[in-house]
């Protein structure tokens, strides 16, 4: 169900995503994040196209937060921002981050390797039904996704969305 | 912090395949997040000023990263960008899996009794018009060799796929001059490369003044590039 990954360049740290749907209790979810009572970050699962999204995003948060460059407060947001095609911090909350009426999300963690975070525990703390994390393309919104990153239909022909998504990130900050 | 982090990248370089030492640039084979994946190093020239070396360094990590997604949205087949280290300056790229340079393919296509003559028009074609659309969205490759072109063989696709790769000089500029150099370099690379292949650039430069939208001016300044370079080649 749940998809966990070492990250290559920080091999002490591993990515944990877990996706969920039928989702009844966002609005309480979101004020668990904000409250610190679940550690991790709440992503709205629409704006995905991959899992490799989510890991792209990971891994610069956690480069960005060991050479001290992180643009927001906290590892887990520093992820959704780093899923934003801007620089907009607030912007970048809005879209990715979870809102009280959805009825899907995507939990990622990232820890130590040596720690086993409590998975059930999140699991438990969602009121809705988990599915693999390989379904997630089942969820999402492919216009908004390509309306949101101003993929253009020319680039489409020379790669997948995935492939714009991805280099729309990792190039957001010198654009 | 920032020691440990050059450790995380060092240790991570020590473990991947080193595919070419350049004068400017490391590039190695790797896996990144689980893709295969090539990893350019920009490291530090000891004889220029520590401070200037790193602006200099910094901007061309920049400018490659740039010209990469220019192209891509034009529609212009480059590596897939997955991460960029400005600290180490380290860019992680698609690696474009069992692809050919353009450089073994044209090679292997002149060996005797190979008939590709046909096949080759066609590439040298579409190499035209892929830096007419390139020089159109004023991109200056900078290094354009049939080296730095791959062909992707796509199962879904009859025909490979061209890629661009290696925008390490790359940079942006309107000016016929800058764009007639980028042919002039890619005709010189060419031509010695590839003896006997004059007809074929032909082919080549006329498919990409037939693309480009402005191409008068730039084949104009190619001309006027290769009599200054044929002058020199007197003089010297
Ligand atoms: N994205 C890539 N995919 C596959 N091979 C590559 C890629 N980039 C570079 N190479 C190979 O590595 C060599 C040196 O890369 P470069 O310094 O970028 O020209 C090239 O001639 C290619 O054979």
């Amino acid at each position: 169900m749940d998809f966990t990954r070492e990250l290559e360049l920080f091999p002490d740290h591993k990515v944990t995503q877990l996706l969920f749907k039928d989702v009844k209790n966002s609005r309480e979810l979101r004020q668990c994040a904000v409250e610190g009572k679940i550690s991790g970050a709440l992503i709205n699962p629409t704006m995905l196209v991959n899992p490799f999204q989510v890991l792209v995003a990971a891994n610069k948060a956690v480069h960005s937060q060991k050479s001290g460059k992180m643009k927001t407060r906290s590892l887990y947001s520093e992820i959704i921002f780093n899923l934003s095609p801007t620089n907009n911090i607030s912007e970048a909350f809005k879209r990715f981050g979870i809102s009280d009426g959805d009825d899907s999300v995507m939990v990622v963690l990232v820890y130590d390797r040596n720690e086993s975070p409590s998975l059930s525990n999140i699991v438990a703390k969602v009121d809705g039904q988990q599915v693999p994390v390989g379904d997630l393309s089942s969820l999402s919104n492919l216009t908004k996704i390509k309306q949101l990153y101003k993929v253009t239909p020319q680039e489409e022909k020379c790669g997948t969305l995935l492939d714009a998504v991805v280099c729309r990130m990792a190039s957001k900050d010198v654009v | 912090m920032a020691q440990e982090k050059s450790m995380a990248v060092s240790e991570f370089l020590s473990n991947a395949e080193l595919l070419k030492q350049g004068a400017e640039a490391r590039v190695y084979r790797t896996k990144f997040l689980g893709k295969p994946t090539i990893l350019k190093e920009r490291f530090p020239k000891r004889y220029r000023h520590p401070v200037l070396d790193e602006k200099l360094t910094h901007r061309r990590t920049v400018q490659e990263v740039r010209s990469i997604l220019r192209c891509r949205k034009a529609g212009i087949s480059t590596p897939v960008v997955y991460f960029v280290d400005y600290t180490t300056h380290c860019i992680f790229l698609e690696e474009i899996v069992g692809s050919l340079t353009v450089r073994d393919h044209i090679a292997s296509a002149q060996q005797p009794g190979s008939c590709a003559d046909a096949e080759l028009e066609q590439l040298a074609k579409r190499i035209g018009q892929i830096l007419a659309k390139m020089h159109d969205e004023d991109v200056i490759h900078g290094d354009l060799t049939t080296s730095n072109m791959l062909l992707r063989r796509r199962p879904e696709n009859k025909e490979s796929d061209l890629v661009l790769i290696d925008f390490g000089l790359s940079y942006n500029s309107a000016l016929p001059e800058d764009k007639g150099v980028d042919l002039y370099v890619l005709e010189k690379a060419f031509l010695s490369t590839h003896p006997n292949t004059e007809s074929l650039f032909e082919k080549l430069l006329k498919s990409y003044a037939a693309s480009s939208k402005r191409s008068a001016a730039v084949i104009k300044k190619l001309d006027e590039v290769r009599l200054r370079g044929r002058k020199r080649s007197m003089v010297g």
